[in-house]
């Protein structure tokens, strides 16, 4: 150590003739909100384009009636419940890398955080749409929130539907509030480093933060109580969708093994689904210094092992009709895999349980192609194990005489399309404007290493 | 009062140079950090965050919220279902947990604006530098005149990049 220059030396210290280049890790993350081109203004375009088309199309359904929506007796449940399912699915996996992870210490999650999180933000608000436009008259949603009215009626809080409303709302509430929390230093960077507009926005959100040991105390007790609040969150949130049918008597849904079952297929699909969008926001952006192969290996794990879970469920949902002797039961179930709706059924174990298996070989697990095609694959699959679970349920009651076929409509079928641009909307907005990795995680564990590096 | 302003390139260097300046006895201490490093929140301020108050605070209300009004407004208008009581706690306890969640985070939240002292505002902190946002460490510490010399020494000796006197 050189030794200290004499106390004097402070009357003449200068300021610093030039100041220190940015960080490089800030240059890079930042550069996806500095820098976007023609392709990336076409798929904007080409998304806003299908939020435009579902909305008209819903207008015309809240106008004329659900009648165009395919409903017929006996399903009244179709594409809107069985796409608001898989929506609130997909945003498991991002509190649980971002919560469940977080609790578990596991440091390969800073890279893909943020990017996690905002994906559950925006898919929780997609599907929050769905139980509204499922209603049919938009304009009574109001009706499922217990407040005082004149007719001294409340709500019927014994009704899992109810559940559903104050699960869904808690999680979106607390998703945004964890996501923002998380963004409040990476906003205060982009704040320092932007002009104009930008700026005054960046300032207001960035909550005067500074990096000061008083507001980093602050924010890492935030983050720890958030994460403790959120992962029982997450777990309960998709059970309380699974009692939407497992408290009903209906064959095929009655079974206990229902929030387990679908907790775990939320992880997986949520996980493929983190794979579908961060593979191509890696590759456009440039950002390979900073998700390596080593994080899609252990999610391409994780996938794996939830598929495991997920095909488990499904063997034993077939084991108990046999086991319980319920004629009922065992012939909904015969009647998915042999039935009318027979296709779905096989769609959804080739997708969820047996193409996965390829992730058996590490070569495989470590190639970003195969990744993304697998991820596709099974978000398909995921949807289609709702579909099978909602429809060839309702379809084939207790009652032959009351069964039925379901199609979905092109109504539907086009408010599907939609939900996917409505989501990717919010996510190409988000990317222009954030930093799509935690810079100051990131930030963390490059300081660590060099501090350790210099020390040995 | 003077305020010195010194540059820093590692977390254990903060926090050591933090350690050395309290027993010292200056008090006047606030460090800037571009990421979170614990051993730097303790050095400068041992207590627990009160955050973790606010938390408790919001869940209890929450779970009494939530029991609360699922109890009185189905005594308020009560329906019978199959023989069961009007207020039935089993089915009750999926929203006073949901509740609970759901004052607890946004307490929480409240409570880290209030322990960070966090605001929307535009003019920042005059020691404050955008270097600070980048990878390198600030340490501003505020003493009387004649302490000055002592603290720079200090500063200095604890690896400090550059020490900057401003007078606020």
């Amino acid at each position: 150590m050189t030794p200290p220059p004499p106390a004097t030396a402070v009357a003449d210290m200068a300021p610093p003739a030039a100041p220190p280049a940015d960080s490089r890790i800030n240059l890079d993350i930042l550069s996806p909100t500095r820098s976007v081109t023609a392709p990336y203004f076409m798929l904007l375009a080409l998304a806003v384009l299908g939020v435009v088309q579902a909305a008209a199309v819903l207008a015309y359904q809240t106008y004329v009636g659900l009648g165009v929506a395919g409903y017929q007796a006996p399903i009244f449940w179709g594409v809107y419940i069985i796409t608001f399912v898989f929506w609130i699915g997909i945003g498991h996996a991002g509190t649980l890398i971002s919560a469940i992870l977080f609790l578990f210490r596991a440091k390969w999650r800073n890279a893909i955080n943020r990017g996690a999180e905002a994906m559950t933000v925006f898919a929780v608000l997609t599907a929050a749409l769905f139980p509204l436009i499922h209603i049919g008259r938009l304009w009574k949603f109001y009706f499922l929130i217990p407040y005082p009215n004149q007719r001294g009626l409340w709500v019927n809080f014994k009704s899992p539907l109810l559940w559903d409303v104050f699960a869904v709302n808690t999680y979106m509430t607390i998703s945004i509030v964890f996501f923002y929390v998380g963004l409040i230093p990476d906003i205060a960077i982009a704040r320092d480093r932007s002009t104009g507009l930008k700026k005054v926005v960046f300032s207001i959100l960035a909550l005067g933060w500074q990096g000061s040991s008083r507001q980093w105390k602050a924010h890492s007790r935030t983050v720890l109580h958030l994460s403790g609040l959120a992962t029982p969150l997450v777990l309960s949130v998709h059970s309380v969708v699974s009692w939407d049918f497992a408290m009903s008597i209906i064959p095929g849904w009655h079974a206990t093994i229902f929030a387990p079952y679908f907790v775990a297929g939320a992880i997986f699909g949520g996980f493929a689904m983190v794979l579908t969008v961060m593979i191509p926001v890696r590759r456009i952006f440039g950002l390979e210094n900073y998700i390596h192969h080593y994080h899609f290996e252990n999610m391409a794990r994780f996938l794996l092992f939830t598929s495991w879970i997920v095909g488990y469920a499904y063997g034993i949902e077939y084991f108990i009709a046999w086991y319980s002797g319920v004629e009922p039961e065992q012939t909904s179930f015969w009647l998915r895999a042999f039935g009318p709706y027979r296709y779905s059924t096989w769609i959804m174990i080739f997708c969820n349980v047996i193409a996965p298996q390829v992730l058996w070989i590490r070569k495989l697990r470590l190639h970003v192609p195969t990744l993304f095609v697998l991820s596709v694959i099974i978000n398909i699959g995921m949807w289609f194990e709702r579909y099978v679970i909602i429809i060839t349920s309702l379809s084939r009651d207790f009652v032959p005489a009351a069964w039925g076929i379901y199609t979905p409509s092109p109504v539907e079928l086009s408010v599907l399309v939609g939900s996917f641009c409505w989501f990717s909307m919010f996510f190409l907005l988000f990317i222009k404007v954030f930093p799509i990795i935690a810079i100051t995680e990131v930030k963390e564990l490059a300081i660590h290493e060099k501090a350790h590096g210099e020390a040995h | 009062m003077p305020t010195l302003v010194s540059v820093f390139e590692r977390p254990d260097d903060v926090a050591s140079v933090v350690r050395k300046l309290k027993g010292r006895g200056f008090d006047g201490i606030d460090t800037y950090s571009p990421a979170p490093f614990e051993e730097i929140e303790k050095a400068v301020d041992p207590k627990p965050s009160i955050v973790r108050l606010f938390t408790l605070i919001g869940g209890l209300a929450g779970v009494f919220t939530g029991f609360f009004i699922q109890i009185w407004m189905s005594l308020d208008w009560p329906v019978k279902i199959a023989g069961k009581p009007f207020a039935s706690i089993p089915p009750y306890v999926i929203i006073g947990f949901e509740l609970t969640i759901l004052f607890g985070g946004l307490l929480t939240f409240i409570g880290m604006l209030v322990a960070g002292g966090l605001y929307p505002r535009f003019k920042l902190d005059s020691t404050y530098s955008t270097r600070f946002s980048a990878e390198e460490f600030g340490v501003v510490v505020t003493c009387k005149d004649r302490d000055v010399a002592e603290v720079d020494n200090l500063l200095r000796s604890g690896s400090a990049k550059e020490v900057t006197l401003v007078d606020a």
